[in-house]
């Protein structure tokens, strides 16, 4: 009899403690270690924002942020631990076009709940794909005398892209459906095998991430005709927009932080507060800017339409382009 | 374009102690890394990234670089002393290592292995100095239609890994194949055998199935003895090679080292087929083959100077092209952006510095590297009379560290123990795990660039045959079938196994 009475006393005790807690809770956070789930390789572009970004917050908030590496099924595997994990702001995790727009529709079934989705902190950047075709196959200056080409000799040439269902592969056939032309997919692991090859003329073009691809331009090894951001790119100034020619052709490469759904709106407030200072900073704007990235940092609802207007876009181009769901 | 003058840039950068002492930890952990099983390059590259954020990137470049190749090093040391491969290009090492150590060679396979990797690095470092951009031109002429005809090749070569039956080894061989095809098809997207279960969708993981099948499954055997170990109850003989071994190591040294050297420029391939192509080769021309699968120091000196010459030579295209070859020079352009230099064409002109500090690096790290190495080997080998019972434990824990570290999953771990299992079972019926390695890593890369070849021909098999480099190496891959299928051949190999 005395001891159920403690437990009920106990058991109020803890309760009421746990009120409390809640309170100061998004105050006081953090108060222990952060984990930064990152759902791509190490090294890669959203391991390396993640990592710019998880040392800013470290100094800014004064908890180590630890970024952990956990790869696999595009993404699927990192976010699918992130929604399990406690939302109580102590895991975090990066997510891109792909893993949080793209797969939504591409992958009949996520390790995750699809419509719960995440509680988005802010993006951090975005990548603007150029397309680049080797000079050799290609006979074109420009956008228009490529579509005009690849009409000509229509199924004869290729593109080359990072993978099934990658921004890079839905950029192609953004471009076949709107133009009309017809050309033949040739899947990689991943860009740099595909760069490679168009750099030695086995494949004809492709859309890439403008860092790597605004090198080999450089070096003439291929040819720029066009980027897909709604604007020029500062790595290749002189590169005109597909949009300029495809009126709202867009597709670009975004990354940004989430917390698993559920998380405290304060704390998910707070964190994207200092998302949005740290990539407000000169110095990080300056490395960012120098990577070839569009830095962005928005609130969280901004955030969320931006992903819904995303996950609505590239849905309609798998449909269009008849892209085989995973 | 003067050669001594750049070198003598290289050297004024490399020889910074600053920088030396970066390359200095850089070796040292490599090889703490290589020779804990599992644990890769990688992993280590992957945890000490933001470290690098505030060097320069001269420094940050070398001390990652030092990994790299320290790892490979290490790598063999477990393979000879506990039949437990480090790094995935030590897998070979220990069929022939593990033998020797069997016999009493401990100190003398790893010996061989530092003194090979030595040389392999060495040759390397000149050929990356005076050949780099040619041999990166080499790079781009291997498409999908002249990669597939190498893996062709290198499949029919890989029967000549077993020592076994014939037989055996070809079903080793399709079994491996058959688990390479477990993931996300890269043509199509469509899944494959994965039963919906995420972890499968990038195909099983190659450090997981290899600790599996020879690392836990060697436990397993010595655990069925206990009292008749097969290791350490031999009285280490000579840490030092004779003159005999000598003179038997030179040529596989130089013959692993130009296969190494060649094969590792191509990206995707790596040290790791370069490991596993000089074994193949060596146990064709030497004139001791009777003795390999039983401790033959020809097959330690040939892949060990094979995967240190072809990790040296994976620079290749990440720096003269800017594309990284494989996960680690992956992790090093992510490095190189991260510090502002974006990897491409231009890195040599742009930043000739980094691009020839890196290369003197790697000699001077070579040569730390052996100095580390060869005084190290007596208290490795001396691990081997540490009682088994307290040893066992350990490796399991290493090995579960390891396999967990690949990917931050656990699902590897439990990959690994699945494969100890089935290793355990193929060794009992006598299959020998090396061909199965070999079909599983060539299996996809065949399937995908065969594909990928029809897919840019438009369906047209003539592609194989129309390129002149493709052709070559088909017709190369007859004649080898042709050699392990005649009669007269196949007898002798019969009478060979069968003392």
């Amino acid at each position: 009899m005395k001891l159920r009475r403690f437990m009920t006393f106990a058991a109020v005790a803890a309760a009421i403690c746990a009120t409390s807690l809640q309170a100061s809770y998004a105050q006081d956070y953090p108060t222990k270690t952060v984990t930064v789930v990152v759902p791509f390789a190490a090294g890669g572009n959203t391991d390396t924002f993640g990592r710019l970004v998880a040392e800013e917050l470290d100094k800014r908030l004064g908890q180590r942020f630890i970024v952990e590496n956990k790869p696999g099924a595009g993404g699927n595997i990192g976010l699918g631990d992130l929604a399990r994990s406690n939302p109580d702001g102590y895991t975090i995790g990066m997510g891109t076009v792909s893993s949080n727009a793209i797969n939504q529709t591409l992958y009949k079934t996520l390790p995750y709940d699809k419509e719960k989705g995440f509680a988005p902190i802010s993006l951090i950047a975005s990548l603007p794909n150029v397309l680049v075709v080797n000079p050799d196959k290609i006979k074109a200056n420009n956008v228009e005398e490529l579509i005009a080409f690849l009409k000509a000799e229509p199924g004869k040439h290729t593109y080359a892209s990072s993978g099934v269902g990658t921004s890079i592969h839905l950029a192609g056939e953004l471009l076949a459906t709107k133009s009309g032309i017809k050309i033949t997919h040739v899947p990689y692991k991943g860009s740099s095998q595909a760069i490679l090859d168009v750099v030695a003329g086995h494949v004809d073009m492709m859309f890439d991430n403008i860092p790597t691809a605004a090198q080999q331009v450089k070096a003439g090894k291929v040819k720029a005709l066009a980027v897909t951001s709604l604007e020029t790119a500062a790595l290749l100034p002189d590169v005109p927009t597909m949009a300029s020619v495809i009126p709202g052709f867009e597709a670009t490469s975004w990354h940004g932080l989430f917390a698993p759904p559920g998380t405290p709106p304060e704390i998910v407030e707070k964190l994207s507060k200092e998302v949005q200072a740290i990539i407000a900073e000169p110095a990080m704007q300056e490395k960012l800017k120098a990577m070839g990235v569009t830095p962005v940092g928005n609130t969280s609802a901004e955030f969320q339409a931006f992903i819904d207007k995303e996950t609505v876009k590239w849905a309609e181009v798998i449909k269009a382009a008849n892209v085989p769901l995973q | 374009m003067d050669i001594f003058a750049n070198l003598w840039l290289g050297a004024s950068t490399a020889f910074m102690p600053m920088n030396l002492f970066y390359g200095f930890i850089g070796c040292l952990l490599g090889t703490a890394i290589g020779v804990l099983p599992g644990l890769g390059p990688t992993a280590t590259i992957a945890m000490l990234l933001p470290i690098t954020f505030g060097l320069p990137p001269e420094s940050a470049l070398i001390m990652l670089a030092g990994i790299f190749y320290g790892a490979q090093y290490g790598g063999s040391t477990t393979a000879v002393l506990i039949n437990l491969p480090g790094e995935s290009s030590s897998v070979v090492t220990a069929i022939d290592g593990y033998q020797m150590a069997r016999n009493g060679r401990a100190g003398a396979a790893l010996a061989t292995a530092a003194l090979g990797s030595f040389f392999a690095g060495s040759v390397a470092t000149i050929l990356l100095a005076v050949a780099a951009p040619p041999l990166a031109a080499v790079a781009l002429n291997f498409g999908p239609a002249e990669y597939f005809s190498l893996m062709v090749l290198g499949l029919v070569a890989s029967v000549a890994l077993a020592s076994g039956s014939l037989l055996k080894a070809f079903a080793m061989i399709v079994f491996g194949l058959i688990l390479g095809t477990i993931g996300t098809d890269v043509e199509s997207g469509t899944p494959r055998y994965v039963f919906d279960i995420p972890e499968l969708y990038d195909g099983l993981n190659f450090v997981a199935v290899s600790m599996g099948i020879f690392g836990i499954c060697e436990i397993l055997r010595n655990l069925e003895s206990e009292h008749e170990r097969s290791v350490g109850v031999k009285r280490v003989t000579g840490l030092m090679l004779t003159k005999e071994d000598f003179k038997r190591i030179i040529a596989p040294v130089l013959r692993g080292t130009a296969l190494g050297s060649f094969l590792g420029v191509l990206p995707g391939g790596g040290a790791m087929l370069a490991s596993f192509a000089a074994y193949a080769v060596e146990k064709r021309v030497s004139p001791n083959r009777a003795e390999f699968g039983k401790g033959a120091i020809e097959g330690v000196a040939a892949p060990e100077s094979a995967n240190n010459a072809g990790a040296q030579t994976s620079f290749i295209p990440m720096l003269t092209l800017g594309i990284p070859g494989n996960p680690v020079m992956a992790l090093m352009v992510g490095a190189m952006i991260i510090q502002g230099i974006t990897p491409g064409p231009n890195v040599i002109s742009d930043e000739p510095e980094l691009f020839w500090g890196m290369i003197v690096s790697m000699w001077s790290g070579n040569l730390m590297l052996v100095i580390l190495n060869l005084p190290l080997i007596g208290l490795w080998v001396r691990m081997l009379t540490v009682p088994y019972h307290l040893l066992f434990p350990a490796i399991i824990g290493f090995c579960c560290i390891g396999a967990y570290s690949i990917n931050n999953s656990v699902f590897d771990v439990f990959v690994m123990a699945g494969f100890s299992v089935i290793g355990f079972a193929l060794s009992k019926m006598r299959f020998e795990p090396a061909p199965l390695l070999l079909g599983f890593i060539l299996g996809p890369m065949l399937e995908e660039n065969l594909r990928r070849a029809m897919l840019i021909s438009q369906g047209d098999p003539s592609i194989f045959v129309r390129s002149p480099l493709s052709l070559s190496l088909l017709i190369f891959a007859v004649v080898v079938l042709a050699l392990v299928l005649s009669p007269s051949i196949s007898r002798k190999r019969e009478e060979a196994f069968t003392e």
